[in-house]
Parts: C-alpha cells; sequence; structure tokens
C-alpha cells in the first residue's frame, strides 16, 4: 500500500484548500489563498469552507444556503469541475487532486465574477426571461381557479427529470460554446425551454421555438456533452437539446436555419449513397457565397496535400446500397405511420 | 491474429485518409487485424439522431449487426461515429420493441441486431486486447524526446453513461498509451476539452475561439505536439489551425498527430509511409 493510500485512510488529516480570491475594491487581479486546516473525514467542501470563514479568514466570500443539494447556490469549481460544494465530500476530492493535499476552488466560469467565488446569476435569469420560460397558460383567464388541466403520466414522464433542474450553473459554467461566446441561449436555459415546449398547457410553443432557433440559439451547441456531464442532478440536458431540434425540424422544417440544413444533409446522404458527401457540406449547409468567403482559402492548401473530400460523383456508394435503400425507405413508412398515429407530436 | 469488423468512417474516407492507412501498416505487428466493413454507413454523425430517431436506430443496428453476423466486435477510429454508434446500441439493447422494428427490416438483408458485438474505439482495443506491455515491448522509436499534449475530444469521454471507459473530466487511456510508446504527456486543461468540430459550419466564430484556445493552450505548456485519437478534431486543430490562431493573434503553429500515426512513428515506420506529411501543419 503506498504512502498516499494509507493518508486516504486517515480519519483526520491537514488538506490545504487553495481558494480564489478576488475583491474589486481593492484588487487590481485575481489570486489564490491557501488555506491549511485540520478535518475529519465525513466533512463536505462546503463546512470546510464555513470552518475557514468562521476561524481564519472572515472576509473570504461564498455563497452557500440550504447545505442540501437543493437550492444550488453554493455551486463553484472544484479541482476544475463545477459542482455543489455542499454534496462534495472533502475526502473523494482528495482523491482526484492534482497536487498533493490541495484542493482548488474557483468561482464558476461564463458568468461575470463579483468576488472571490461569488458570481452574477443575473445574464441567466434574463435568458430565461428572454426564452420565455415559464408555462404561459392556454386556459383562458376567466377560468383561472375553476378548471383544471389533465397531464397524463406519459407527458409528465417527458418533463419529469428536466423539472429536477435546481438552477446551480454548473452546466451554465462548463459549456464549451458559452466559454467561446457569452450571448449563447446556454444549457440551463435550452433544458428549461425543452421542458416548456413539451407541456400541453403551454401556449407559446411557437413563439419558443422561433426564438431557439435563432442565432446564439439550439443549432450552436457543439455537442461536448459537458453540461450533462456536471449536471449536479444527473440530468440527461443533450436529450433536451436533441428534442428541441427534433421539434425544431419537425415543426420548421429543414430549410430555416443552417442548424437544420447542416443536420438534414445527413439524413440526404445516407438515404442516397449510405455515406456522407462531405465536399457539398459547407455549400449545402450555408450557401456558395459563405462557402468561397469562409473556406477557399483553406480548400487551396487542402488541394496541395491531396485531402480535399472527393467531389459527389466519386464518393462511393457503400456496398450493398439498394437493399439499404430499400430498408431505409421501408423506416420511411414507419415513421409516416408513426406520424398519423399521433397528430401533432 | 485476433480479428476485429473494422467501420469506415466518412472522414477517414476522405480527408484523414492517413488514418486508416496506418493502421494498415502496423496493424500486423500488434497482432490485430482490421476486417472493413465495406457494407457500413454513415453512422449519422451525432445528427441523423434527431433528424429522424428511428432511422438513426436502423442504420446503426445495420452498422452493428454487420459485425455480429462475422462474429466479430466494431471497432471504430473517429470519437463521433464511436458515440454514436455507440448510444444507438444502447437504445436498442433497452428497448425491446424498437429491436424487433429494425429487425424485422434487416431481415430482407439477412440481418438480425442481437447486441452481441461490442462496439469499441481502436484505443480500447490497444490497451485492452493488446495490452500496454506488449506494446512497450514492440516499440522501436521510442516517441521519448516529445513532450506530448493528449487531446482526448469528447465523443470518446461524453457521455460517460454511453462510453464509460475513462474519468470522463480526468481521463487516462491515451497518456497511458502514449506512456507505452515512450512518449511524455503534459497535464494541461484542454486534454478533456472540445474541438469545436460539430459548429464549425453552423457557429464559425464559436468553433475557431474553441479550437484557438485548445491549441494555445498546448503551445503555452510548450508542448511539441498534440495527439488525438479523434480524426474530426484532427481536422479543426490541424486544417482550421492558422484560421483559428490567426484570429486569436496568436504566432506559431504546433503539428497535431493521428493516434494510428504515433504507434506507426514508435513502431518505426517513416512520416512518409504513415502519410503525415498530408497535413496542414508539417
Amino acid at each position: 500500500m503506498s504512502d498516499s493510500t494509507i493518508q486516504h485512510h486517515e480519519d483526520s488529516r491537514d488538506v490545504t484548500f487553495r481558494v480564489h480570491r478576488f475583491n474589486p475594491q481593492v484588487d487590481s487581479k485575481p489570486y489564490f489563498d491557501d488555506y491549511t486546516i485540520r478535518l475529519e473525514k465525513g466533512i463536505t467542501v462546503l463546512r470546510a469552507l464555513n470552518y475557514i470563514k468562521e476561524h481564519v479568514d472572515a472576509s473570504l466570500t461564498f455563497r452557500a444556503f440550504c447545505q442540501a443539494g437543493i437550492c444550488g447556490s453554493c455551486a463553484m469549481r472544484i479541482n476544475n469541475m463545477s459542482k455543489l460544494a455542499c454534496t462534495t465530500q472533502v475526502w473523494d476530492e482528495l482523491e482526484k487532486s492534482r497536487e498533493p493535499d490541495i484542493i482548488k476552488v474557483e468561482p464558476l466560469r461564463n458568468l461575470p465574477l463579483i468576488k472571490d467565488l461569488v458570481v452574477e446569476m443575473d445574464p441567466l435569469v434574463d435568458k430565461m426571461k428572454s426564452y420565455s420560460n415559464w408555462v404561459d397558460s392556454k386556459m383562458s383567464e376567466e377560468n383561472w381557479g375553476k378548471k383544471e388541466f389533465l397531464v397524463s403520466e406519459a407527458e409528465f414522464l417527458k418533463y419529469d427529470k428536466a423539472t429536477d433542474c435546481i438552477l446551480c450553473a454548473s452546466c451554465v459554467s462548463e459549456c464549451t460554446i458559452l466559454r467561446a461566446n457569452r450571448e449563447y441561449v446556454s444549457p440551463a436555459v435550452l433544458l428549461k425551454s425543452y421542458r416548456m415546449n413539451v407541456d400541453s398547457r403551454d401556449s407559446i410553443h411557437e413563439q419558443r421555438l422561433a426564438g431557439l432557433v435563432k442565432d446564439h440559439g439550439v443549432w450552436d451547441c457543439t455537442h461536448c456533452y459537458r453540461c450533462q456531464e456536471s449536471c449536479v442532478k444527473h440530468i440527461p440536458i443533450m436529450d433536451a437539446i436533441h428534442g428541441i431540434r427534433e421539434d425544431a425540424i419537425a415543426e420548421r422544417g429543414t430549410k430555416d436555419t443552417s442548424g437544420a440544413r447542416h443536420a438534414e444533409a445527413f439524413m440526404e446522404d445516407i438515404e442516397k449513397k449510405g455515406k456522407l458527401v462531405e465536399a457539398t457540406l459547407p455549400i449545402r449547409t450555408n450557401g456558395v457565397v459563405w462557402t468561397m468567403k469562409n473556406l477557399l482559402p483553406m480548400a487551396f492548401k487542402m488541394v496541395l496535400k491531396r485531402r480535399t473530400p472527393p467531389p459527389p460523383p466519386l464518393v462511393k456508394s457503400t456496398k450493398d446500397i439498394e437493399k439499404f435503400r430499400a430498408e431505409f425507405k421501408e423506416m420511411t413508412g414507419h415513421v409516416a405511420k408513426d406520424h398519423a398515429k399521433k397528430p401533432g407530436e | 491474429m485476433k480479428r476485429y469488423a473494422y467501420y469506415q468512417s466518412c472522414i477517414n474516407e476522405s480527408m484523414t485518409r492517413e488514418v486508416d492507412r496506418s493502421i494498415e501498416l502496423w496493424q500486423h505487428d500488434l497482432g490485430i487485424e482490421m476486417v472493413k466493413l465495406h457494407e457500413s454507413t454513415c453512422c449519422g454523425g451525432s445528427n441523423l439522431d434527431y433528424v429522424s430517431p428511428k432511422h438513426f436506430a436502423l442504420v446503426n443496428a445495420r452498422n452493428i449487426a454487420a459485425a455480429e453476423k462475422m462474429g466479430l466486435d466494431l471497432v471504430v477510429s473517429c470519437n463521433t461515429c464511436l458515440m454514436t454508434i455507440r448510444s444507438a446500441k444502447k437504445k436498442l439493447d433497452e428497448s425491446e420493441e424498437l429491436r424487433s422494428e429494425v429487425n424485422e427490416i434487416l431481415k430482407s438483408e439477412g440481418l438480425e441486431y442481437r447486441g452481441t458485438s461490442d462496439v469499441r474505439h481502436l484505443l480500447w482495443v490497444l490497451i485492452d486486447d493488446v495490452g500496454l506491455d506488449v506494446i512497450s515491448q514492440k516499440v522501436k522509436a521510442p516517441l521519448a524526446r516529445l513532450r506530448i499534449a493528449p487531446f482526448y475530444g469528447c465523443h470518446i469521454l461524453r457521455p460517460s453513461s454511453v462510453l464509460g471507459k475513462d474519468n470522463p473530466m480526468e481521463p487516462t487511456s491515451l497518456d497511458l498509451l502514449l506512456g507505452a510508446l515512450g512518449g511524455k504527456t503534459i497535464p494541461y486543461d484542454h486534454k478533456n476539452r472540445c474541438c469545436g468540430f460539430h459548429t464549425l459550419l453552423v457557429a464559425e466564430e464559436e468553433s475557431l475561439n474553441v479550437a484557438a484556445e485548445a491549441l494555445q493552450e498546448a503551445m503555452d505548456e510548450k508542448a511539441d505536439c498534440i495527439v488525438t485519437p479523434c480524426p474530426l478534431c484532427h481536422t479543426v486543430l490541424d486544417g482550421y489551425q492558422a484560421k483559428a490562431l490567426k484570429r486569436s493573434g496568436r504566432r506559431g503553429s504546433i503539428p497535431v498527430y493521428h493516434l494510428s500515426e504515433v504507434v506507426g512513428l514508435a513502431l518505426g515506420y517513416t512520416d512518409r509511409q504513415l502519410g503525415i506529411r498530408r497535413h496542414i501543419v508539417t
């Protein structure tokens, strides 16, 4: 057994918290403070931070409330991953630390920093508002309190998991595209939009969907799955994002956005050749002008290196393509029948 | 010689042909044989699943069933194909209704999806079947002088419910393999991050920002090269490198190698044989 393994089995040990500090009133840039404290096994990161604030440095600033993984206030980056401090065991984190006995604690990313570990949540709230993420009731006002909606279990199951979201913003902090552009809708907002859009009591499905397919919306997600992996409630957020895309294609067709045209190209090529025709993908997604402007200089380099994808006539169809096409067509028949059975879905 | 059904990814048949070429060169040296699955089709590239979930299930049930008919595991060398085919497999394994619907259609071609073949990445086969010890014994030209920035790519790690091989935020498999080849890997934040490939044509600006950040971190950490097990990541980090770095105002460049190429280099093949000269950054 190695020394570190022995240490991990100890009931009490010295642990250093390397904590991000920044007070905009006095500091020109952020820095890290190390706090080394003796801790008992079984303690959470939040309790350790509370101890530091009470006994070591009262100026350390962080948000926390319920201490039970329900309110979502204490989300922060612990050892490079966004999570709740109140449900994270110090001993578990020590196993993951890159430097022995040191746990790194930083504020969430992709949101403006206020102080130390506290970030501004307003941008997230503002996006929730701009995508109308509430149920806008189908029932007329005069019937409120008199009639009720009946929601089937099957319908409830569609958004059951999405309603577990506690708005902790861990997914927001881990999002790749939000990091590249703060205008992006963000995973938490997409999850909430999905939840509202599959609710039969809601009346603004079309309007919300029209907003979601615009620039910086649902098509900008790059499928990195970091949101889903960091979700403290284990919500399959990508299923919701894919759900909105599926809905967008079903309701709005495949021609209105570059994202939908791009997705449709896969379907077309598979049906026709069984293989993707990469050479024409940029043109089919964004048109000739965009392709010439954005990809022509690179295309020259690719030609020189013989790296260009083959032109469409030279893309060899998959073996037994005729049989495959017949199967694909048969499934198209099944899908049409499904749609006929479930109108509006 | 252990045999596998080898899935032919669209990109490896067009832009990144050097991947399959290098695997063909060294496969027998490591006692494995990739039998090309000529009847396989495009997996849907993480797009078909929301255009038409049922076609998505059919197409990939057929891809896997073709491997099952040969009694072999399906091996993939593109991360997105891996994630896509494995997520279809998960859906098929979890739903008898979906399985029987696709099997009813596949019957006409003499195929049946049973769920007997695993779907695995080439990297996993090298580690789990060939073994790191065997690989290091076969190394003729260790990558000893190289400081390597391993770039795993998303779809070999996440969603972990579908992939499940590595810790999705602290992966080690590629580091272990590169270590067995005699290389020294560096720790850096982007090793588990995204390359931006899937939004290149839809949100190009964002994708280039994502790529630039990854390239810059590897360069800041004084890596000699980046190695990736995914041809899509390679296409962004190599093909779009100049464009991404220009946007971010960063000078310089860094070579990006496929996993299959560095295996070939360590086994004594030349960059010309392996197709490395086809890269944009050389």
